[in-house]
């Protein structure tokens, strides 16, 4: 079976709606006037100067739309969010999963691109402050992150929005590509594995059976 | 003319079929958009006699090439690439965006327009023709023609099944689906289109019976405008887009009489773009917004084999006694990865391991049209945020789909929120529910039902179109989908679609 694994803007799109129409200035001000937002922008701050150890890396190979600690960031999430360890599921070396993160960040249109940047920005650096992590969300240990991910799940807005976007974009980039449906059974496609027969166009409708009379 | 039938596939002038910077086009009647208004006002026109020129926006996809893959369907057939959202991003909007529409990628489900819906519409929109009497037989007609009948026993997948099992312990009425398919091959992939021709969507029959009679298809094409002179259309005018969205050429057409079929979000904006209609243009928005509630069994249930929809239960359908409909639903792993949240890491990887184990339930509500679609000069805005007037309809819908799963047997029953909130027994659903509020972002919805956006009615103070789909203060301009829409109708909207599409056909031959 000749299958393309390579994301598309739907998926990307689809990934991105918690933030597909948070305007610029919308997405601010929501930020802005949410109590914790107020907390975790201003930890984004100080965050800014946070260095982490990851800064010097540079991104993975072949990564053309990501940048180098949006990179990090989702090889991260993707660890934190899939530990797939000791399960009978497809292993994440196998599955590319922040490079289909990266074609699908590239095909984003670019307002949409631009709020979702800030987005993870915000989401990385307010670890310093939300939580009192006193990190970027890149250097949290896994089971901080997991604290992380599920404070901001039932924090305010913003925090939900963003916590939704990553693991989207994570859990769309893995289980869309077809590695990985074999361990749960999944079918995908079948028609063809069926040799189902195609039944074409149905027939013009007989129309003495309905008369035009009838409907009028 | 003679009228040859056309087997299989369209005959469509696609974006790469047109070779001229400028396309200028006349016809007796254009109509925008080919999905379930679109198509059959084609048809029922062109059967006529009359030159009629359907143009689509989307890509004409044949079905040989559809992939069974949600998520490359939802780039290739569905509107903003599946993306389309409300500007709280909290609700996806799903709508077909290809040769067919919604039509192609829909659940097959059939309803007639509920009795009660119609009366409603005669009451407070001075509907008067809009009884069971005039429409009854516009649903036979449709019914017929699209092989619409009652899931068979081998159309009651598992999923469904281990509901109605569940609804007889409740006691609560259950019916199989009504749906537009003949021989389901039970592949599960209706949402990405039916790959083999059997659900019986605009793409096999009205389309390819309007082009038997003449119609000419055009696909690619965007429409901008509605041109109109002194009170009267005049035609319209857009441009032809390629896949990858390169500009090929401007499109105009002359033609005397217009029709809108885009959808309920494309219709309202291309009037607002054109400046046409009254102030009732874009508002009144609906659109069923949906929870799908999910939940583990004990046993595999495999969602995504077997007939997508099954069955439904229907006990609490009209609004005396709560005004919504569960709907069992399949799904695949690309879905599912998505609607429900068992919690981050380890429990999320052991759901999906067990994805075979999970079933899922799709809430409909009689919502409020609350919503307003807008064209800000740059793009449109979907503004819709679930009324406090509705949210009492939604968890009532919800609390009753967690109760049918825990009396199907399921273990764990997951709300469809941002955060974790399961259930396992019937004393914890009070106050697992009890704790969600309306608020943006707190719980994940999906709309496949848009409507109500021109709402047709008697009088131009509350409705955009009048009772025969004309709009108001235009001469020769109707909207034929489910813009017309005056309130949500509960039920999945295609057949009354149909249906009124006819009607408005008749009455605009009748005025010709």
């Amino acid at each position: 079976m000749t299958r393309t694994t390579t994301p598309t803007p739907g998926a990307a799109r689809h990934a991105a709606a918690p933030v597909a129409s948070l305007s610029r200035r919308r997405f601010l001000r929501t930020t802005l006037i949410a109590g914790a937002g107020v907390a975790a922008l201003a930890g984004a701050g100080f965050a800014w100067l946070r260095r982490s150890p990851v800064d010097s890396l540079p991104p993975g190979e072949g990564i053309r739309y990501l940048t180098a600690s949006e990179y990090h960031l989702f090889q991260h999430a993707t660890a934190v969010l899939l530990p797939v360890q000791g399960t009978p599921l497809t292993p994440l070396s196998q599955v590319p999963v922040v490079q289909h993160i990266d074609h699908m960040i590239g095909l984003l249109p670019g307002h949409l691109r631009k709020q979702v940047g800030m987005g993870l920005t915000l989401f990385d650096n307010a670890a310093v402050v939300s939580g009192w992590h006193g990190r970027r969300f890149v250097d949290l240990e896994t089971a901080d992150a997991v604290q992380y991910f599920d404070d901001w799940s039932h924090g305010n807005t913003i925090q939900k929005a963003l916590a939704t976007l990553v693991k989207r974009f994570v859990y769309v980039a893995y289980w869309r590509d077809p590695a990985t449906w074999g361990p749960v059974e999944f079918d995908g496609p079948v028609s063809e594995k069926w040799g189902l027969a195609y039944l074409g166009n149905a027939p013009l409708p007989d129309q003495q059976a309905v008369s035009q009379e009838a409907v009028q | 003319m003679s009228v040859q039938a056309i087997a299989r596939g369209l005959p469509v002038v696609q974006a790469s079929d047109v070779t001229s910077a400028q396309l200028t086009l006349k016809a007796d009647v254009v109509i925008v958009g080919s999905g379930a208004g679109g198509a059959v006002t084609a048809y029922e026109l062109a059967r006529q006699g009359l030159d009629v020129l359907v143009l689509e926006a989307g890509p004409y996809v044949p079905s040989t090439a559809f992939t069974e893959d949600f998520a490359d369907s939802l780039e290739t057939l569905y509107e903003d690439h599946g993306s389309q959202s409300n500007k709280d991003g909290d609700l996806l909007i799903l709508q077909g965006r290809c040769v067919g529409g919604s039509t192609v990628v829909n659940g097959c489900v059939a309803f007639r327009t509920p009795d009660f819906i119609l009366e409603e519409w005669r009451r407070d929109f001075g509907l008067a023709e809009m009884t069971p009497a005039t429409l009854n037989p516009y649903f036979e007609r449709v019914e017929k023609h699209l092989s619409i009948s009652t899931n068979g026993p081998h159309e009651i997948a598992r999923h469904s099944q281990l509901m109605m099992a569940g609804a007889q312990k409740l006691g609560w009425s259950m019916k199989p689906f009504q749906r537009n398919v003949r021989e389901c091959a039970l592949t599960g992939h209706c949402l990405s289109g039916c790959k083999t021709d059997r659900k019986q969507s605009m793409l096999v029959t009205y389309l390819p019976w309007a082009a038997a009679h003449g119609a000419r298809i055009h696909s690619d094409t965007r429409v901008s405008r509605v041109l109109s002179d002194n009170g009267r259309v005049t035609g319209v005018e857009g441009e032809v887009i390629d896949r990858t969205g390169h500009k090929v050429a401007d499109v105009r057409v002359e033609a005397p009489r217009v029709i809108l079929a885009a959808g309920a979000v494309q219709t309202p904006v291309i009037l607002q773009r054109s400046e046409l209609g009254n102030a009732q243009v874009g508002r009144h928005f609906a659109c069923h917004p949906s929870m799908y509630v999910g939940a583990r069994y004990p046993e595999p249930v495999y969602p995504w084999r077997g007939a997508l929809l099954g069955t439904y239960v229907d006990e609490f359908m009209h609004p005396k006694d709560g005004g919504f409909v569960l709907e069992v639903g399949g799904l695949g792993v690309a879905e599912m990865c998505l609607i429900t949240e068992p919690g981050t890491g380890k429990p999320y990887i052991d759901y999906m391991q067990h994805a075979r184990f999970n079933a899922g339930i799709v809430t409909l509500i009689h919502d409020h049209n609350v919503g307003e679609i807008r064209w800000n000069g740059e793009y449109k805005t979907i503004d819709y945020r679930l009324s406090d007037q509705d949210f009492p309809s939604m968890m009532a819908a919800l609390t009753a789909a967690v109760r049918l799963h825990l009396a199907a047997g399921a273990e764990e029953v997951f709300l469809p929120a941002t955060e974790r909130l399961a259930v396992r027994r019937e004393s914890e659903i009070e106050a697992m529910v009890g704790q969600l509020r309306n608020r943006p972002q707190a719980l994940r919805m999906v709309s496949y039902h848009p409507q109500g956006s021109c709402r047709m009615g008697a009088d131009p103070a509350n409705s955009a179109v009048d009772p025969h789909g004309r709009l108001h203060g235009v001469e020769g301009l109707y909207v034929a989908d489910a813009s017309l829409l005056p309130t949500s109708l509960i039920v999945n909207p295609q057949v009354t679609v149909y249906a009124l599409a006819n009607y408005v056909a008749d009455r605009l031959l009748a005025s010709a």
